[in-house]
């Protein structure tokens, strides 16, 4: 057992199932994820669109839409399940235990409202604060996430602000009361490269002052290498491969993972012409093959594939390394 | 490069004007291009890069017509292609393509693929109605769909899909220049690299020239042969991609390759970054002089007074920054 | 470093769906609309073939027979001049329809064609067209009618009557069409601005889609890509309006004739027959509810029919 796995779990999700009332009956988009979080770690969880990453995420806060619903699994946060807790203390929890940074800071702010009231509103609500230490705490939280003349910005709408400066705005509402976990779902996909590097290093920097676990999601591995303690694959749906984050580029082993770092162009390498890349597009929903979701794009897809499903198993010695393939799991027995 | 460019471009400026306030009380003027210089050779690709709001997306669409330019030229074939009226324009429009960022958009939803592709080539009269079948169903082969695509709807396809048929779409005007306005960013990583393969593809069968409009840097690396850097509506370099990402000289660009991550999480963890501090000023109100000076780290006092030239460092080379100029850097 | 190899597209055989054809099979699994869509379709089948289907002309009086109860001679009862019902509402149902069709083409004729040039050529002609939208929008309707009926109703009698003495061609006898003209002229007057607004607004929006941006680079001209770009994607909301607009002239068609500033006796009208049913209804309340019912009846169903295709062409509002 490596220190690591000794780690205590502050999110623990097992078999997590969700479906989606389409047009053409019940779909499965999540199948049966088993994800967990130590404190202090941070997990990448990557993925393509539509392969339920976000959708995992949200589920944990009971904030699917309508028509998407959890149907199996369990979700422990802390020692409590989300899944179970009541209404009222599920709002205790978001917020204020789990802070939340969405893609999108255009939209993901009220426009009405001053930065300021945004604010002040979760540290009311959660921990109770009279509006004039609310305000005070509002500043201090401005001036972490690193944007200038914090007391005057308290004031001013979210459209005032740019881009960069609005998800730092996020950032700090996510972090106001504390929180033990941020979930950033794809924080800097909307954002420029420039400004996307100042976000990260801020996470970076405030996950080391404030200790607190992180879950990033993003489709850009390249983003999370040296943010991540540890990455999980999602495809289709599925945990495909979880890994630390330095036993996943040096040995990516799910043929899906080795695709899609193949395919990333990177500016250390030689330039050459072709990118090397996956064919296909990944299934829809409600129209994922039997057996293996990846299977019919795979290179190395064998017989059993197409009939069975594979389960996530360690194929490093420390157990650390896992990776759902019959192929990778069929080359190391014979190793 | 003394060979005659396929496209030049003078000293184009585009100004769009537009009202403020919360009844549009205010007019103001956004300077999304300034002065922007630049030829293209036969058979190249040469990308823009650089930061949302930094113009490059507004060259292609002047280059193209699709906006009216404010001022300076685009020849082509002779010809100033800002000077003509829509219906002379027109002529040129098969020449000159171009594929969109936004696959989901840029078909309409109301017509078949086959339809889509077919258009074009009806009204330029490429093809006979008893041909079309046979030509739509090559330039899906083209693009890498299967032929009975053609009967499909938008709505019915994949986003890497779609914009394979937009690809076939622009193809279907036997063209000799595409813009790439961004044509890979929407799509996931798995389906970015068979695009810019089929891309690469299609240039050599058809020796096409690209304008390639990206913000991925490592992607422009791949698929180049010159790039340009763009900040604020102006070209900050502009020079052959080995010369670019290997002696980057402005101080812009310098920072843009900082601050793309690597898959290398050893790497990552330990570089150096040079980070930017501030964002990109408001294309409504440019700063003075150079302007990259409000975030340059070299910044110098002349940087805010003068525009700084745009010149040859080195043979092929074009740079505007006054401490390259100057030597300092 | 090819690991990985493209494999073909894997996508199943199902035949092509059109977006109009998505929208017909979210239609059928609507039951309100399905029914909606049946009472119209008998309704207008009513009304084009009704003079084969009623049993008795709608103008005959049989005194001996005055307003008698429904029975299986006289299905809807018969009124006080002894005239069948049934075949008073079936010739109201060709009032109604006749007024509500032609109303509404000419509304739809005006409002698109306007709509149309103020959104796509932009100003002046914008500022004009919506600046008569709105006037037009601004005159309270019924004061309208009631004004168009008071001052040109002589004077087209005179001319009509004119015409025959000059051309002796029986139509201009027929004072029944002094009706209609003027309900025609009146209602369309104050039917085509939403019309004109709604083709404005789908104009102005798809104007700005990339897939128009992308049909101009590809050097189509204006009229294809008015007629093949434009056009077929404005028609959704354009059918949704016109079915709730052939339902609101129904109605309002009624309304001016129960208050006689529509259809007048003896055409049959359902407006009229309510009101003169509404007379006697403690006597013989048959004769209030037989055109009340068809009315409501017909009201409902168009409703119904609006918001069914609404859902059906515009799905993202059925969320």
């Amino acid at each position: 057992m490596t220190a690591r796995n000794a780690q205590e779990r502050l999110l623990d999700v097992k078999g997590l199932t969700v479906e989606i009332d389409g047009r053409r009956g019940p779909a499965v988009i999540v199948d049966g994820i088993d994800l967990h979080v130590g404190k202090g770690e941070t997990l990448g969880v990557v993925g393509e669109s539509g392969c339920g990453k976000s959708l995992t995420m949200l589920s944990l806060m009971r904030l699917l839409p309508n028509k998407i619903k959890v149907t199996k699994g369990t979700a422990e946060f802390d020692g409590r399940d989300l899944h179970k807790m009541s209404t009222r203390e599920l709002r205790k929890v978001r917020g204020g235990d789990i802070g939340f940074v969405f893609q999108d800071p255009m939209t993901s702010l009220n426009p009405v409202m001053r930065i300021g009231d945004q604010l002040c509103e979760p540290l009311i609500y959660h921990r109770k604060m009279a509006k004039a230490d609310a305000r005070k705490r509002a500043v201090e939280l401005l001036r972490l996430v690193g944007i200038p003349g914090p007391e005057e910005r308290l004031e001013a709408y979210p459209h005032e602000l740019s881009g960069g400066m609005r998800q730092r705005v996020m950032i700090a509402i996510g972090l106001a009361c504390d929180p033990k976990l941020l979930i950033a779902d794809e924080p800097t996909t909307a954002l420029d490269v420039t400004i996307q590097a100042q976000i990260v290093d801020l996470v970076k920097d405030l996950r080391n002052k404030l200790g607190m676990s992180v879950v990033w999601i993003t489709h850009d591995l390249a983003l999370i290498a040296g943010l991540a303690d540890r990455v999980v694959v999602l495809y289709a749906g599925t945990v495909v491969e979880d890994a630390p984050v330095d036993d996943l580029y040096a040995n990516p082993s799910h043929p899906y993972t080795r695709g899609l770092l193949a395919s990333i162009p990177t500016l250390s390498d030689a330039p050459t012409a072709r990118l090397s890349s996956i064919g296909g597009t990944p299934p829809e929903p409600g129209r994922r093959p039997a057996g293996c979701p990846f299977a019919p794009r795979c290179p190395l897809a064998m017989d059993i594939c197409r009939r069975e499903v594979p389960k996530l198993e360690p194929i490093s010695s420390g157990g650390s390394h896992r990776a759902a393939c019959f192929a990778v799991n069929k080359a190391l027995k014979a190793a | 490069m003394s060979a005659e460019p396929l496209l030049r471009v003078e000293n184009l400026v585009k100004h769009f004007h537009v009202r403020l306030g919360a009844f549009g009380e205010k007019a103001a003027t956004v300077y999304a291009l300034d002065d922007v210089s630049l030829d293209i050779q036969e058979g190249e690709t040469l990308s823009l890069v650089g930061e949302s709001g930094c113009g490059k997306s507004t060259t292609g669409f002047t280059i193209l017509n699709l906006h009216r330019a404010s001022g300076g030229k685009v020849i082509y074939k002779g010809q100033d292609l800002t000077r003509l009226d829509e219906k002379t324009m027109r002529l040129f429009r098969r020449d000159l393509q171009i594929v969109f960022q936004d696959p989901y958009s840029t078909l309409n939803p109301r017509m078949t693929v086959g339809e889509a592709i077919g258009e074009p080539m009806l009204f330029h009269k490429l093809t006979t109605r008893a041909q079309l079948k046979d030509k739509t169903a090559a330039l899906l082969q083209d693009v890498g769909l299967p032929t009975r695509f053609a009967s499909r709807y938008p709505h019915e396809l994949s986003g890497g899909q779609r914009q394979r048929v937009v690809i076939a779409r622009a193809l279907a005007c036997q063209p000799k220049f595409i813009v790439c306005d961004e044509a890979i960013s929407a799509l996931d990583v798995s389906i970015q690299a068979q695009i810019i393969n089929l891309l690469l593809d299609l240039q050599e069968k058809y020796r096409l020239t690209y304008l390639f409009i990206a913000h991925d840097l490592a992607v422009v690396r791949h698929i180049s042969t010159r790039v340009g850097v763009m900040y604020l509506g102006r070209l900050a370099e502009l020079a052959p991609r080995d010369a670019l990402f290997q002696t980057p000289l402005h101080p812009y660009t310098k920072a843009l390759l900082s601050a793309v991550p690597e898959t290398d999480p050893e790497r990552e963890r330990n570089r150096k970054r040079q980070i930017l501090q501030g964002d990109v000023p408001s294309p409504l109100d440019p700063p003075s002089g150079c302007r990259f000076h409000t975030r340059c780290p070299i910044a110098m006092e002349v940087c805010s007074r003068t525009v700084p030239e745009w010149s040859a460092a080195r043979p092929g080379h074009l740079v505007a920054c006054h401490a390259v100029n100057s030597g300092v850097s | 470093m090819t690991l990985v190899q493209p494999n073909p597209a894997i996508i199943e055989e199902e035949p092509p769906v059109s977006l109009w054809r998505d929208a017909w099979h979210r239609l059928r699994r609507n039951k309100l609309a399905i029914f909606g869509l049946g009472v119209v379709v008998l309704l207008a089948f009513v009304a084009i073939s009704g003079p084969y289907l009623t049993p008795y002309d709608f103008l005959s009086q049989d005194l001996a027979a005055r307003n008698q109860a429904p029975s299986l001679a006289h299905l809807f009862g018969t009124d006080d001049l002894g005239r069948d019902v049934f075949s008073r509402v079936v010739y109201g149902t060709r009032t109604a329809f006749l007024v509500a069709v032609v109303v509404t083409a000419i509304a739809l004729v005006i409002g698109t064609t306007l709509g149309a040039i103020a959104g796509f050529f932009g100003e002046p002609y914008d500022r004009i067209i919506m600046w008569l939208t709105d006037m037009a929008m601004s005159v309270p309707n019924l004061l309208l009618v009631v004004v168009i009926n008071a001052s040109l109703k002589n004077p087209i009698a005179r001319w009509m009557e004119a015409q025959y003495m000059a051309t002796l061609n029986p139509f201009y006898r027929e004072t029944i069409w002094i009706d209609f003209f003027l309900v025609f002229g009146s209602m369309a007057l104050i039917s085509w601005p939403p019309y004109a607004r709604l083709v404005r607004a789908q104009v102005l929006s798809i104007r700005t889609r990339p897939y128009i941006t992308a049909a101009m680079a590809l050097g189509l001209s204006n009229r294809i890509i008015m007629m093949r770009y434009v056009v077929p994607n404005a028609l959704g909301p354009l059918i949704v309006s016109v079915s709730a607009g052939l339902g609101t002239a129904m109605v309002l068609e009624s309304a001016f004739s129960f208050l006689g500033v529509g259809v007048n006796p003896p055409t049959p009208s359902w407006g009229n027959m309510i009101s003169d049913g509404l007379r006697v209804w403690q006597h013989y309340p048959h004769l209030l509810a037989a055109p009340a019912f068809v009315l409501g009846l017909a009201s409902v169903a168009f409703s119904f029919l609006g918001d069914g295709l609404n859902d059906a062409l515009n799905p993202r509002g059925t969320k």
